[in-house]
């Protein structure tokens, strides 16, 4: 199976018969199982569409990817490891940075872990500035996603169209975050500061200012004949593929599942918000593309709700833990809906200092691993836009 | 015998002067497209060298100019280092036959569009040396697709032209501006208006721009068939790339809008107003669409392009058999 | 076949549909900010973390509050404090390398005293690693005569981050600190400003 696990050959028997294959060791095992007449093209790790350093070794006929095999590890900065030598508290500017593009979901999978097994009460204003913040990132995570889509397809402009929203929910969310890239404003019990009236405002603002600009996106990009003729029937993934690999979010939900842990384990004040799950008509590109789009507009009515339920009252629980707190021995496990999948944090404390064991689980991973099934036996500019299409974000791939 | 030598002096001068006018047209070119992306995207674009960044070009030549020539190692190296130098030159014929105003010419020929049609296929041949001798598999599949592409778009870009011809009753582009009148209403874009899309279309494909920009497809290829290519080699598949652009936009200046013709006074100015507002659009949809698959591209050409083209020679000759 | 026909100039159509978008924004003034001739709104700056620095004495601006108890080392993820105690309880250094710091704030939040804060350093550029190492109390020292000479500051953002940095204790988005946010819920009486 080509998803399968690769049969690991001794790296020194490279050594013993030199000259007959060139290349690193993951490029000699892919190499002994192709055929003769093929090419096989490096895609990467340095390569414009494979955005930040995945390498897909693909063997290649003519322009037709015979099979593709993604080979990881090169973002690899041992997150898990530090959340095993920090304390639970110094640990959470960590997850902003697993992945930049949806830091407040990895701050509240983390966050949510710990409160559960530590019995904590998060105050209800916080949890709706959590949620504002979340949706409002979803919101920028998708809207980069789909200006490096379209990249990926040809068109430069669209990213930059894009870059101007995310820098308006930037400054919306710098207000409670203090930062724009890697945020991380969760704490155990609360977040850390609390939104005032320009925060409010500008939220006000910006939500028909979007509406009106996805309007701009469906007739720039969406309509465009280029674009659809480039994604529609391309890269099919049912639901029978996702679930034997563990694709979760748009993936899934293009593919006609509507799973969203938002809705099916629901955390939060969200079982309190009206909400659709947009799932896809079709499980091709074009679908994932429309899922995401849809998705959009629906946290924007989720954060619209937000602001207009939100109460008053403190943003943190009383005695919230400081930076030297130790978690209560025992094990959790939290799973939040990410703008690429369910993310999930699985903590295991044996009372210490630090957690004894933590575990990420992040979509992108699970996503990234049918890229090698879906992409058999396309063309090579339809692997790059089912490359696309599937929305990875490398660090959080490698953890 | 001084005849002859007059028209030697004269393609001397003018092989000179097209030198020029092309570098100078790729300074102008990078420029614009650098500008035009910029407003296009919302950002300044280059501002910094030169008041509003006009010498961002000049200085991008230099730094290219002062690059290594970095070769990568089991190249052909003759071949490798033939095919930016095979890019570059045949362009200069093209420039000879083209009318810039009513006495600028720097060949009459009587047959000229024959005469760049036929270098203008000289062009492809140094994009598949140069991806076949970088010894590259991006740069392999660049130039197998930059082939096909060429190929194939010259043929509806031909029977395109070929209408017109059959309309004017002449190859000479001379003859054929001078057919057409002053004035908007008076060019041939009114009387072959299928013709002059299919040319644009095709003029695309031909100049590998985006979105038909398949042999240099970013995203797919890296850099396609010049991937491996620094300093002045890339220099002169850049250089020749916009003097393919222009030459095409001068072509269809004088096939469709009247070249050197226009309202107050003729003059090569016209001709120049007419081909940059051609290439401007041509920047214009580079930073619009995205681009199109390989195989749809070709289709394009063979499914759509290709009949259309013949329809339109088919109705013109059908017309012009009535009328005269 | 005529299906096909009519596909494509819909397609065609929704071409010129994309062309008349960007041609709209090609005439549109841009929407960046050119940043040595221009810089943001202090309204956005004055939420942005940037480096931590000491807040001004409560007596004596000159004076800080550090009572060196070491609470922030401790909390400090990246290792990047180092504060060396005295003969009395407030500290004779205090040095803060940047290059390590995440900006977390788990040190401003532990302080018992209030004496840490975020500062709003937008523009800092340095050439080396060594200009990195702050010196807290130097740079608490000169923001303290800074405010002496000019009561209230009002420098130009490109240049003048210190200033800013100095009316911080009074700013309106205060450091987040832990329990006493809720307080800014309340909108603040002044008018908003654009």
């Amino acid at each position: 199976m080509l998803g399968g696990p690769i049969n690991f050959v001794n790296p020194l028997s490279v050594l013993e018969s030199p000259g007959t294959l060139t290349g690193d060791f993951y490029a000699l095992n892919f190499e002994k199982k192709a055929k003769s007449g093929r090419v096989i093209l490096n895609l990467g790790p340095q390569h414009p569409s494979t955005h930040g350093v995945l390498r897909v070794l693909c063997e290649l006929d003519g322009e037709y990817v015979d099979r593709a095999e993604p080979v990881l590890g090169y973002l690899h900065r041992m997150h898990e490891k530090m959340g095993e030598v920090k304390t639970p508290w110094q640990y959470i500017p960590n997850l902003g940075r697993v992945d930049y593009l949806h830091p407040l979901a990895w701050n509240w999978a983390y966050v949510g872990a710990a409160e559960r097994l530590a019995g904590l009460e998060v105050p209800e204003r916080a949890e709706y500035l959590r949620v504002i913040g979340c949706e409002l990132n979803r919101i920028a995570s998708h809207l980069l996603w789909w200006g490096a889509f379209v990249m990926d397809l040809g068109g430069f402009t669209p990213i930059l169209y894009a870059f101007e929203e995310r820098e308006k929910i930037n400054d919306i969310l710098q207000i409670i975050t203090g930062s724009r890239l890697t945020m991380a404003n969760f704490r155990f019990g609360g977040v850390c500061a609390d939104g005032d009236e320009r925060f409010f405002r500008l939220i006000r603002e910006f939500i028909p200012y979007l509406r009106e600009r996805l309007k701009m996106y469906q007739g720039l990009v969406t309509d465009n004949i280029i674009l659809r003729r480039r994604l529609e029937g391309i890269g099919p993934i049912d639901v029978d593929m996702c679930q034997r690999y563990g694709a979760t979010g748009p993936i899934l939900r293009a593919a006609g599942l509507p799973r969203d842990t938002r809705r099916d384990y629901p955390y939060s004040v969200y079982p309190k918000l009206e909400f659709p799950i947009p799932t896809g008509p079709i499980n091709d590109c074009f679908g994932r593309y429309l899922v995401r789009l849809r998705e959009i507009e629906t946290s924007l009515a989720i954060v619209e709700q937000a602001i207009n339920q939100i109460p008053d009252g403190p943003v943190i629980m009383d005695k919230a833990p400081k930076a030297t707190w130790k978690l209560p021995a025992g094990e959790s496990y939290w799973a939040v809906e990410g703008a690429r999948g369910q993310i999930a944090v699985h903590l295991l404390s044996d009372g210490g200092k630090n957690p004894y064991r933590l575990k990420l689980r992040a979509p992108g991973f699970s996503n990234l691993s049918l890229f090698a099934e879906a992409a058999q036996g396309t063309l090579l500019a339809d692997a790059i836009a089912i490359l696309g299409s599937l929305d990875l974000v490398i660090p959080e791939v490698d953890r | 015998m001084d005849l002859s030598l007059a028209i030697f002096v004269q393609i001397i001068v003018a092989a000179l002067l097209v030198i020029g006018l092309m570098v100078g047209n790729a300074v102008v070119m990078v420029y614009m497209e650098r500008k035009v992306a910029g407003f296009i995207q919302r950002r300044p674009g280059p501002y910094e060298v030169g008041p509003w960044g006009t010498l961002q070009a000049l200085c991008d030549s230099m730094k290219l100019l002062a690059k290594q020539l970095y070769r990568p190692g089991n190249v052909d190296i003759i071949l490798y280092y033939l095919a930016p130098i095979l890019a570059f030159f045949p362009v200069l014929l093209l420039f000879l036959p083209i009318p810039f105003g009513p006495y600028l010419t720097a060949l009459n020929v009587n047959e000229g569009i024959i005469l760049i049609l036929a270098f203008a296929g000289l062009g492809v041949l140094s994009n598949l040396l140069a991806g076949w001798s970088s010894n590259n598999k991006y740069s392999l599949l660049g130039a197998a697709r930059a082939v096909s592409q060429t190929v194939a778009y010259e043929i509806p870009m031909i029977l395109a032209l070929l209408a017109v011809v059959f309309q004017c009753g002449s190859m000479d582009l001379k003859n054929v501006t001078e057919q057409q009148g002053a004035w908007p209403w008076e060019w041939n874009v009114l009387t072959q208006p299928l013709a002059f899309f299919i040319y644009v279309v095709s003029l695309v494909g031909e100049t590998n721009r985006a979105p038909f920009d398949l042999p240099e497809a970013e995203s797919e290829l890296a850099a396609g068939f010049h991937t491996e290519y620094s300093g002045m080699g890339f220099a002169l598949f850049f250089l020749s790339e916009y003097a393919n652009m222009l030459l095409v936009s001068l072509v269809a200046a004088v096939f469709f809008l009247g070249g050197y013709k226009g309202p107050v006074a003729d003059g090569f100015w016209w001709i120049f107003i007419k081909a940059y507002a051609i290439m401007f659009f041509l920047v214009w949809i580079r930073w619009t669409f995205p681009r199109v698959r390989f195989d749809q591209l070709l289709n394009i050409n063979w499914k759509w392009l290709l009949p259309l083209s013949l329809l339109n020679l088919w109705l013109t000759a059908i017309i012009v058999k009535l009328l005269i | 076949m005529l299906k096909a026909i009519w596909d494509n100039i819909k397609g065609l159509y929704s071409l010129v549909v994309g062309l008349s978008i960007t041609g709209r924004y090609l005439l549109s003034p841009v929407e960046t900010i050119h940043y040595p001739r221009q810089v943001v709104d202090d309204e956005i700056l004055a939420s942005f973390r940037g480096p931590i620095q000491l807040t001004l004495g409560k007596k004596d601006p000159a004076q800080t509050r550090c009572v060196s108890c070491q609470m922030c080392v401790k909390a400090c993820p990246g290792h990047c404090l180092k504060v060396t105690k005295g003969e009395a309880k407030a500290p004779v250094a205090w040095t803060y390398d940047f290059s390590y710091c995440c900006l977390c704030g788990a040190c401003v939040e532990s302080c018992p005293t209030g004496a840490l804060e975020f500062s709003h350093k937008v523009y800092l550029v340095t050439v080396s690693r060594e200009e990195l190492i702050f010196d807290l109390l130097a740079d608490l020292k000169k923001r303290a005569a800074t405010r002496a000479e000019a009561p209230t500051p009002t420098g130009s953002a490109a240049t003048g981050s210190a200033s800013i940095a100095a009316s911080a204790g009074s700013a309106a988005p205060a450091p987040p600190a832990a329990g006493t946010a809720a307080a800014a819920a309340q909108p603040s009486p002044k008018p908003a400003q654009a």
